[in-house]
């Protein structure tokens, strides 16, 4: 029976590949919307899974989250120091660590942090060691740069009309171990020396707390900025880090905070939401963009849902008319003295079999291409995705499996009326 | 070995007033060998199909060795066609990617499972048809020898009846008659019932006994062809 169906199949080469090619297209559309989606929610809850608590300056939330965990460049309000320093001295709280962005180089987001920080992502360096002095920088493990390599940063980035500081040249003194999350990529330099290259000193910092913007958005803030400069010749890249933060302490984007307790961390969450600060567990700004990804995934997935129904009725007409053309084939089956059931198998199972190697190849399809999609969107931001399948998609495939047994079961019944005589004469 | 007997046999189709076939009687007794000769459109085809099963009957009894077929459901026509009556046609029907002995055996082992015995009566039919090579692809084979596999499938399950419908037509001169030879010769050995639809007069000669049909009646039968 088998090696009929494989015989016959053959006969039929072409179509045949044409309708299992069309149902692994239509199969690798849900595979990939399934895998890509759950691809993404986990790598960026993975991503986020050490940012417990984050602190700004009031604004949006979202944009917050996504500036702090997944160092997207935009235009966060500064929030005062005095915060970070008030932070730092919180009985509740076990580190607090400054995050101040707006600079790259190379296309590396360069962030201004302390040791703390660095410690919290990588507790062990994979090669040299942290920041000591303000020119030192520590790269994240897809910084393609070695030990002792300059860096030199430049406001805002080479796409937007950034411009080179050249206050500072940075040294790369050690690079972190691989987290999975955006900060492989970043350089992380002393938050003093970012200070200090936007002329955001100490005793300067009221005259530039308006200036908020201005760490990220050169474009926007460029003359601003270019003025500031005159103010600030040169930095002593040999001076030592001071990760000591006071009431003078300038404005910062972002504070990462890390609670000792979870009813600390809710406590903080609660007495840092007000007029002028922001504070929010990335978690639930997540749970919130997981919601719309779930959205957008019902949406994809209904549509490849629908275009499988209409190819299941595409590929149905195609096997009618099949049936249809072997009508003498399958009455000379009868006339020679094939069983009915046999016949209807023979249908049925070579109908299923195209289903079955349509579905195959669909998935083999849709996990390359959620692999394929993943790696590109990992070598841009560097949040490990991974593309891996879960227990419930054993339900998705069963109703697959269901499905196409019962369409193949259409045109094999519909051999059952054929007379054999009617059949060997048409 | 199986007799035939037919009585007041009608096949009618819809839409047509006269029946395409009315047969009131005809015997055919076991091991005998019948010719059908008639012009296109005598209703040799349909006789063909009434006495193998493959049509269902208007009225009346196709009744082989005591079983009248007629009164069988179709899926019992089916099994006692394909335990009972070898069919050659003129088509040869042969399945394409298949072996010869793949083809020979294809009714069988769909049927149910392919016993040793099966295996052997096929390579022995193969050799006895002049087939050399049973494994060969049947594409490959000529018309002659397609023809001759066909007569090799018919005999497989050892039937008491063999029906041949046309089984040399669509083949030259020298390789009709030396498959009208086997046939023959075959059926013989067998003992089956034969029953042939030809229109060729030398494979006529070699059975002992004919009818023709005009018009869906016998209008001539031979001596021996007891008809009526």
């Amino acid at each position: 029976m088998i090696r009929f169906i494989l015989a016959d199949l053959n006969r039929f080469k072409a179509g045949a590949l044409a309708v299992i090619v069309l149902i692994a297209l239509s199969v690798a559309l849900s595979v990939t919307v399934t895998l890509q989606e759950r691809a993404v929610r986990l790598g960026s809850a993975r991503a986020a899974e050490k940012f417990d608590l984050l602190v700004g300056a009031a604004g949006s939330e979202t944009q917050l989250a996504l500036s702090a965990v997944f160092l997207q460049p935009s235009p966060l309000p500064l929030m005062s120091g005095a915060i970070l320093a008030k932070l730092s001295e919180d009985p509740r709280v076990e580190f607090a660590a400054p995050v101040g962005f707006g600079d790259s180089a190379d296309g590396h987001p360069v962030v201004g942090t302390t040791t703390r920080l660095i410690a919290a992502l990588s507790p062990t360096l994979a090669e040299g060691t942290g920041f000591m002095h303000l020119g030192d920088a520590v790269i994240g493990s897809e910084v393609a740069r070695r030990i002792g390599a300059e860096i030199k940063p430049m406001h805002g980035a080479a796409d937007e009309g950034g411009h080179t500081h050249t206050e500072i040249v940075y040294r790369v003194t050690g690079r972190m171990a691989p987290t999975g999350t955006a900060w492989d990529r970043a350089i992380l330099v002393p938050i003093r020396a970012v200070w200090q290259l936007h002329g955001m000193t100490a005793h300067e910092h009221h005259d530039h707390a308006g200036e908020v913007a201005e760490t990220v958005a050169a474009n926007e803030h460029g003359h601003d900025h270019d003025h500031d400069h005159d103010h600030a010749p040169h930095i002593d890249a040999g001076a030592g880090v001071d990760e000591h933060f006071d009431a003078e302490t300038p404005g910062i984007p972002a504070v990462l905070v890390k609670p000792k307790t979870i009813a600390d961390a809710y406590r903080l969450r609660q007495e840092y939401r007000g007029e002028t600060t922001l504070a929010v567990f990335p978690a639930e700004v997540l749970t919130r963009l997981y919601a719309t990804l779930g959205d957008a995934r019902s949406l994809l997935l209904a549509i490849a849902i629908g275009t499988q129904i209409i190819v299941i009725a595409a590929v149905l007409l195609v096997t009618v008319m099949h049936v249809g053309a072997r009508r003498r084939q399958i009455g000379a089956l009868r006339a020679f003295g094939a069983p009915r059931r046999a016949v209807v198998a023979i249908v049925w199972g070579e109908l299923f079999l195209l289903f079955l190697l349509g579905f195959a190849l669909g998935v083999c399809i849709g996990y390359a291409a959620a692999q394929f999609i993943s790696a590109t969107l990992t070598a841009t931001t560097a949040i490990r995705m991974p593309v891996e399948f879960a227990w419930q998609d054993l339900s998705l495939a069963l109703w697959f499996v269901v499905l196409a047994v019962l369409v193949s079961t259409v045109p094999a019944l519909s051999t059952l009326r054929l007379s054999p005589a009617q059949a060997l004469r048409s | 070995m199986l007799a035939l007997d037919i009585s007041g046999l009608e096949m009618r189709f819809p839409g047509i007033d006269t029946p395409v076939l009315s047969i009131p009687r005809l015997h055919v007794p076991a091991g005998a060998q019948l010719a059908i000769t008639g012009a296109s459109g005598s209703g040799k085809s349909t006789l063909v199909n009434a006495v193998t099963g493959l049509e269902t009957t208007t009225a009346g009894s196709v009744s082989w060795g005591g079983t009248d077929i007629a009164r069988l459901s179709a899926g019992k026509r089916d099994a006692f066609r394909a335990a009972h009556i070898g069919l050659v046609m003129q088509d040869f029907h042969l399945f394409p990617g298949l072996s010869a002995f793949e083809n020979v055996v294809l009714p069988v082992r769909l049927a149910r499972r392919l016993t040793q015995i099966d295996r052997e009566r096929a390579l022995g039919l193969l050799e006895t048809t002049g087939i050399a090579r049973a494994s060969q692809a049947i594409e490959t084979l000529s018309r002659g020898e397609m023809q001759r596999v066909a007569v090799a499938r018919a005999l497989l399950s050892n039937p008491g009846v063999i029906v041949a419908d046309e089984p040399t037509a669509s083949l030259d001169r020298r390789t009709g008659d030396e498959v009208a030879e086997l046939i023959v010769r075959l059926a013989r050995q067998d003992g089956a019932t034969l029953v042939v639809v030809t229109h060729d007069p030398v494979f006529r000669e070699r059975l002992d006994r004919h009818i023709t049909l005009e018009g869906g009646r016998i209008v001539e039968h031979s001596a021996e062809a007891w008809a009526a």
